[in-house]
């Protein structure tokens, strides 16, 4: 404490005040860390504005005051330290599900999605995340860090995917050094507690998320083979498709709509059940008697990235028959 | 008479010192206000100032106006512990913030570097002796276009908005187009647009393939991480860096919207490995590209090797880690993280060095003369 008078200032994440008049300004300045005095003209100040009100002097930093950082304010002779504590009620980031949830997975499984309970913070996102072997080690290679993170508008969803250059065979990466999982071999996916959620808080533990590998799945999703539990007429009961295995969490929410003979769009709400196997729609307002029609975005997929039109891994004979106009999916049914 | 000889004058140092921008057509339907730029993923500048932002979050390309800036002398440019001084002036732990991009503005040399705070928030820094000053973003000239995916026509309206994720891996500009290549939390696929500049509505999407032998097919489904446009043999061409790490030419006549686009492989340059960032530099008459990659030094390939390779590689390479096809010289530089062309023949990068200095500096052009 450098100060011979400590001028009174107050501080939350979003500005710091300190009492003065037009008299007596003077200019404020914040810098990051305990900085003593004598090496202050070596460190940058933190960029912010600084607003002169009638009796305070108020800056408010470009980026929030983060929980415990400590700062240093300097003002005319005066050098204070300062530190904003996390909050006790503070509610730690944690992981609150995880896509594919099934325990049981295909060798040639392609994306993960892991639902936060926060915004996460969207730097170095991928550096925390893991997969481990049974006896422990870290598998190398096995997922595409990406530069910039696939996060969802909330900040809540994290999208991994496992290195497509190795999940695809007689890709470079799959030939040099195989696929990342192994039949009938057991791993875990690891979410470091380092990661931070966007006030630069840490996970208070690990996340460990243990899954089987069993052989690879190298046929397409066909909705013909999916079974249709029709709902009630005059009921708000539920539509249940069962899928018969576990579809891919991102590219079947919000890809499939239900159409009445109008082609007017039922409203309700699509759940996942049995580990993603079974799609379920509950309609805002009681079914009537009519004709509908489900409608299934190609780009629907199994684990393995095969969608409704093509499989991910496989020879491609005709070029035209890979562009990207595509049939429509649909699927019909009645309710008398 | 003094009158006018003054009034002359002036006029022609008015136009002198801003020549193209009160009327140029490409800044024709520029607004002043706030772009709402919510990441900056990947940047390219254009012609006259315009610097293009790739902006994955709010899924758009924003074109904004920097010719306003004064044009400085970077000549002695360098920057040490970079990634501090951001976190210092940003008041947040190293750990919280990512440099995303770094670009020069060819026209006047200023250096621009993106970077991402973990609590979401994009900014954009220019560097003027050798400190960083923020650009704002809130109140500037621009224009912009989105990237949201055009969907099925009896899709619209049926099934609500896609849980689509856009990631921008690079954007170039060239004789009126922005191109961009990127990967989506759906498909594995190297997406590929070419967007009208000025914009319009019309957009097109095509996805570059990659010649693979092992299945006697055209193998598709993987991303570009980092491509530039150039002249091959007087033609107009794509080369593109993909993960893993094969380097692929595409015609930029034959590349066809909506459609796969086949390319020849014309190096492998090593896996366990990625491209993060290429340039062309012309120097001594001589073309030169350069690629900053993530686990293997700056290459150094020449054009002339480049253009004289008319194969195309055709079976995955056996040997380790080993590169195959056209030629290239590894130079000094390990850990580039950002490269951009800077001045005339030379090269600017970010680098972390061996001692842990993240710098900002510019390379030695030495390593570009015959």
């Amino acid at each position: 404490m450098y100060a011979q008078k400590s001028p009174e200032f107050t501080f939350n994440k979003k500005f710091i005040t300190i009492k003065n008049d037009t008299k007596t300004s003077g200019n404020l300045y914040i810098y990051r860390g305990e900085i003593p005095k004598e090496e202050l003209s070596n460190v940058n100040p933190i960029l912010g504005k600084l607003i002169q009100e009638k009796t305070v002097l108020r800056f408010i930093p470009l980026i929030p005051f983060g929980w415990n950082q400590k700062y240093t304010l300097v003002y005319r002779d005066t050098v204070e330290y300062f530190e904003l504590d996390t909050p006790e009620e503070y509610k730690h980031l944690s992981v609150k599900s995880i896509y594919p949830s099934a325990k049981i997975l295909p060798s040639n499984l392609l994306k993960w999605y892991i639902q936060f309970s926060h915004p996460i913070s969207e730097t170095y996102v991928y550096d925390h995340i893991r997969f481990i072997n049974a006896v422990g080690d870290t598998l190398s290679n096995a997922t595409l860090s990406l530069e910039n993170a696939l996060i969802s508008d909330n900040g809540k969803l994290l999208t991994i995917w496992v290195e497509p250059g190795r999940q695809k065979r007689d890709l470079i990466p799959n030939t040099l050094l195989g696929p990342v999982f192994e039949n009938e071999k057991t791993y875990k996916l690891v979410v470091l507690k380092k990661l931070k959620d966007a006030n630069g808080i840490s996970m208070q533990q690990d996340f460990i998320h243990s899954f089987r590998i069993t052989i690879a799945d190298r046929v397409k999703p066909d909705i013909n083979s999916w079974k249709i539990q029709f709902p009630i007429v005059n009921s708000k009961s539920r539509l249940l498709i069962s899928c018969y295995e576990s579809l891919d969490y991102g590219s079947t929410l919000n890809s499939v709509a239900i159409i009445n003979a109008k082609e007017e769009k039922i409203d309700g709400n699509w759940q996942y059940t049995d580990h993603e196997s079974t799609l379920s729609f509950t309609p805002l307002n009681p079914w009537k008697k009519g004709d509908y029609k489900i409608l299934f975005d190609t780009y629907i997929e199994d684990l393995a990235g095969n969608n409704l039109d093509r499989l991910f891994d496989s020879e491609i004979t005709d070029v035209k028959n890979t562009n990207h106009l595509s049939k429509e999916h649909k699927l019909k049914f009645s309710i008398k | 008479m003094k009158t006018l000889i003054t009034f002359v004058l002036l006029l022609i140092l008015s136009f002198l010192e801003n020549p193209i921008l009160a009327n140029s057509s490409l800044k024709a339907n520029f607004k002043t206000g706030d772009p709402g730029i919510t990441s900056i993923n990947s940047m390219t500048f254009g012609p006259e100032g315009i610097l293009f932002i790739g902006d994955s979050k709010s899924a758009q390309i924003v074109a904004i106006d920097l010719s306003t800036h004064p044009k400085v002398d970077n000549s002695t440019v360098k920057i040490n512990f970079l990634d501090i001084l951001i976190a210092d002036m940003l008041g947040t732990p190293i750990d919280q913030i990512q440099i995303t991009d770094m670009v020069v503005n060819p026209e006047n040399n200023n250096i621009y570097l993106s970077v991402h705070h973990s609590s979401g928030n994009a900014l954009l820094f220019r560097v003027e002796n050798n400190k960083l000053k923020k650009v704002s973003l809130d109140n500037i000239s621009h224009s912009k276009t989105s990237l949201i995916d055009p969907v099925h026509k009896e899709a619209k309206d049926k099934r609500g908005r896609k849980l689509r994720k856009w990631a921008v891996a690079d954007i170039k500009y060239t004789s009126g187009k922005v191109m961009l290549s990127g990967l989506s939390n759906k498909e594995f696929a190297s997406t590929f647009r070419s967007v009208d500049f000025p914009f319009t509505d019309k957009q097109d999407y095509g996805s570059l393939e990659i010649y693979h032998a092992a299945h006697g097919q055209y193998e598709t489904h993987a991303p570009i991480k980092a491509f530039i446009p150039t002249t091959i043999k007087g033609s107009s061409h794509i080369i593109a860096g993909y993960t893993c790490t094969p380097l692929v030419i595409f015609p930029m006549d034959n590349i066809k919207p909506g459609e796969h686009n086949k390319g020849r492989t014309i190096a492998e340059l090593g896996s366990g490995n990625s491209p993060v960032d290429m340039v062309e530099i012309k120097n001594g008459g001589q073309r030169y590209l350069l690629i900053a990659n993530s686990n293997r030094p700056l290459m150094k390939m020449e054009f002339t090797d480049l253009e004289s390779y008319n194969g195309s590689l055709t079976s995955p390479v056996i040997k380790k880690g080993a590169a195959e096809g056209v030629d290239y010289v590894n130079l000094p530089y390990v850990n580039v993280q950002q490269l951009d062309k800077f001045g005339e023949a030379g090269f600017l990068i970010v680098q972390r060095e061996s001692s842990g200095n993240l710098a900002l500096k510019k390379g030695n052009s030495w390593w570009l003369e015959k």
